[in-house]
């Protein structure tokens, strides 16, 4: 299988349709991911982050614009496109070594025993093949979900806040584990958050969204050696620039951080 | 207009339902027509209608309903009363609860029904006996929604009646009951519905007065069907008005409650 | 910690204990008629007299019988029914409003009309004590299978599954805790309904036991009946409470947290 392909969205436009109105929630989007890359979307909550996300997943229908995979319209969700959910969404009633090899034809194959216990090491998560969903905390819960997306190896990774459930210091370090993963994986991955600092430790690309309706504001190019220094001159100088587009917008300058 | 367009949306709503409705009445009508069924068995739709018909006009419908709601009332206020006043002592007092806990677990365990022979060893066939059943019917589900509701008013309302400095009656009054209503609501409803159909069993089994459980096992013996029927249809009316009526009830006194979450 | 936990337990032995002794009082000094209130010690004396003539154990063998027919008949085609209008728009369509007016109708309005068809024997019994069953199991599984949370699907979605692999994965385990309870709250309804049954329609049985009784005014007999049926209600329950334990570990120790 042909792993990575390059992701193009064009003219993307989303509305929602309640009985007596129509809101638009995204409205023009113009994206191109190419193989490889790290792109993170941030934007104010309410935006159409997820919307976005879900629609690129195939979860979501009826929409007009193109979105294509290798030049071929996407047609419904496929193994092809890992998702990572907000809430991890791991199954309750099955171990973690099962619920990573959910995505896999036949789990119980050699070759699917040895994929799973492969993503477990990745995602740091050995010895936890028989524990339950229940026994984990955020950050693993959040791992075993990584690795249930990987294990089917997908061409892209999508993440949508995969962090914004945990603390500080738990978050630091996953940032370090998802850039390892992404490096070792050569995936592409596109993530949502909510966090200007993550945004920029892992990203080629950020997206900035406005919201309202939500529409692609900037894409401001990360240009930094890996792993980067938060406290080094460039990047504060980028985190200015990613804050300065909040500030533009006028109506609520500081909503982006909830 | 608007009338129209909710008989529209109704029916477009509904259809299946009606649909499947229909078609079961149709089975009936044209089986009891063509007496592939003898009418001693199933009586057919018009000889229903005029059963009722008649049973209301000889008064003979009201009076039996009348007596049995009677009695539930009496035993519904008798088994909520003392389930409330136990539900409450044993959700606020921990000694309470020590105490009854075990014997109120114990005789729960005795299936409803099960009762009516000791009673009526105890209390004979008439009214006090359908009373007490129906009260020892009445009387668990309120005593554990009560106790179940106190016990969920989250600790740390308490720890703000504990700020104000509230004292003990203060407590039940301004966060304690008010807290538990919803679930008291709820085993309300349950109650009562189990009381309604505690009243038919009463009645089935003693056979001593007018009541709804009565007209419908003398019926029954009687070999008269259409009444059968006309019993079996008010009974399952009463029992969905009960169950709606105090659904709604529910619904309304825990609005907060949804809203909060 | 110890004493603190024995010494909450034998509170709970306080009020039964003084019941016992004031009933043992009155009945002994017959300031309650021994025709309404047998003493302990004949309740006892009974007991084992109707256990070591084999009656208890006949009669109850009959009720559980029909219970075990009923239960299975009136469970089975209740998760039939529910796994149908939960998984099926149309047969939830179609039927679920026929269900759910039939199910207002308290079973026990049904009596004579069974008795007139099945005349008063097994038949009748049984086939009262599954429509009883039927319901709670009918609703509970209908309401587990219709409960599955939609973050799950799209999960599954996601790994493009087949509908057996779905079921399997997501929708039985899901659905599980529901039909547990579903299970439950119908084998006591066909407990309770064996009882019924068994008070309006004569046979063997251990209901009918206490009819005779009662008529016979044998307070005795009807108070070792009414323990008897409680401690067997009990045993069911907690039988299936068990093996619940054992198949939704998962689910427990989930909500424990
Ligand atoms: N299924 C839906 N039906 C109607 N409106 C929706 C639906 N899903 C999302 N929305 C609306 O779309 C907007 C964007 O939602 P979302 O994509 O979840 O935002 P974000 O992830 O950026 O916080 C919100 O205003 C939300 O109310
Ligand atoms: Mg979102």
């Amino acid at each position: 299988m042909e792993r990575l392909g390059t992701l193009e969205v064009k003219n993307l436009s989303k509305k929602f349709r309640s009985r007596n109105d129509e809101l638009t929630v995204l409205n023009d989007i113009n994206l191109t991911v190419q193989p490889g890359e790290f792109i993170s979307i941030i934007g104010s909550s309410g935006c159409g982050k997820t919307t976005f996300l879900r629609l690129v997943v195939g979860l979501e229908k009826g929409y007009e614009g193109e979105i294509l995979l290798d030049g071929q319209r996407l047609n419904g969700p496929s193994l092809k496109r890992g998702v990572v959910f907000q809430d991890h969404r791991l199954l309750p009633w099955l171990s973690i070594e099962k619920n990573v090899g959910m995505g896999l034809k036949d789990a119980k194959s050699d070759e699917s025993r040895k994929a799973i216990q492969e993503h477990l090491e990745l995602v740091g998560l050995k010895g936890f093949e028989k524990h339950y969903p229940h026994q984990l905390s955020g950050g693993m819960s959040q791992r075993a979900a990584i690795a249930r997306a990987l294990v089917n190896r997908p061409g892209i990774l999508l993440l949508d806040e995969p962090l914004g459930a945990l603390d500080a210091l738990t978050r630091m370090y996953m940032h370090q584990e998802l850039e390892r993963i992404w490096k070792q994986e050569k995936i592409t991955m596109i993530m949502i958050t909510h966090d200007v600092d993550e945004a920029i430790v892992l990203s080629d690309k950020i997206v900035v969204m406005s919201s309202r309706p939500g529409t692609i504001k900037k894409i401001i190019p990360v240009p930094l050696a890996r792993p980067r220094d938060r406290a080094s001159y460039d990047f504060v100088k980028i985190k200015e620039e990613v804050l300065e587009e909040f500030q533009l917008h006028t109506e609520h300058p500081f909503t982006y951080t909830i | 207009m608007s009338i129209t367009t909710n008989v529209a949306t109704f029916i477009r709503t509904r259809y299946h339902g009606l649909v499947s409705f229909l078609a079961l009445f149709i089975v009936w009508s044209a089986v009891s027509h063509y007496e592939l069924v003898s009418a001693e068995y199933l009586p057919s739709p018009p000889a229903v209608a005029k059963a009722f018909v008649k049973v209301i006009k000889s008064g003979q419908l009201g009076v039996s309903l009348g007596s049995s709601l009677v009695r539930i009332a009496e035993g519904f206020f008798i088994g909520t009363t003392l389930g409330f006043l136990f539900g409450v002592a044993m959700g606020v007092s921990a000694t309470a609860e020590r105490l009854f806990a075990p014997l109120f677990n114990a005789l729960r365990q005795v299936p409803i029904i099960g009762w009516i022979p000791l009673i009526i060893v105890w209390c004979g066939i008439n009214e006090p006996s359908k009373i007490s059943f129906i009260s020892i019917g009445a009387f668990f589900p309120i005593l554990l929604s009560t106790f179940e509701g106190i016990r969920s008013v989250s600790k740390s309302y308490l720890e703000v009646a504990q700020v104000f400095e509230y004292n003990r009656i203060k407590l039940l009054r301004k966060i304690v009951v008010p807290g538990a209503v919803p679930n008291i609501v709820s085993g309300i409803r349950l109650s009562m519905g189990t009381s309604w159909l505690l009243v038919v069993w009463a009645e089935i089994n003693t056979r001593s007065a007018y009541g709804i459980g009565d007209l419908l096992s003398s019926a029954g013996d009687g070999k008269k069907p259409d009444i059968a029927f006309v019993c079996i249809i008010v009974i399952g009316i009463v029992a969905f008005l009960i169950n709606e009526l105090f659904g709604h009830l529910e619904a309304r006194l825990s609005t907060w409650r949804k809203s909060y979450r | 910690m110890k004493i603190q936990l024995l010494k909450n337990k034998l509170t709970g032995l306080i009020i039964p204990l003084v019941l016992y002794v004031a009933w043992d009082l009155l009945s002994r000094y017959e300031l309650v008629p021994s025709t309404l209130m047998p003493p302990p010690k004949v309740l006892f004396e009974t007991w084992w007299v109707m256990q070591s003539s084999g009656e208890l154990l006949l009669n109850m063998k009959m009720s559980l019988l029909r219970v075990g027919a009923g239960f299975l008949v009136g469970a089975s085609s209740g998760f039939l029914l529910g796994t149908a209008m939960g998984l099926w728009k149309p047969v939830e369509q179609y039927l679920n409003p026929v269900f759910n007016f039939f199910r207002q109708v308290p079973v026990v309005a049904w009596i004579p009309f069974l008795l007139l068809w099945l005349g008063i024997d097994e038949w009748f019994k049984i086939v009262f004590i599954s429509c009883g069953a039927f319901i709670p199991m009918t609703l509970k599984t209908y309401d587990g299978i219709k409960n599955v949370p939609a973050s799950y699907l799209e999960v599954v979605r996601v790994f493009e599954y087949g509908w057996f692999r779905l079921l399997r994965t997501v929708i039985v385990p899901s659905a599980l805790p529901s039909i547990f309870t579903g299970l439950r709250l119908s084998l006591s309804e066909a407990w309770m309904l064996v009882i019924g049954a068994e008070l309006v329609a004569a046979g063997e049985g251990i209901g009918n036991v206490m009819v005779i009784a009662r008529r016979l005014f044998q307070t005795d007999v009807v108070l070792v009946g009414v323990i008897v049926i409680a401690i067997t209600g009990f045993a069911m329950d907690r039988l299936l409470g068990l093996l619940e334990t054992r198949f939704l570990g998962w689910h427990r120790t989930q909500n424990a947290q």
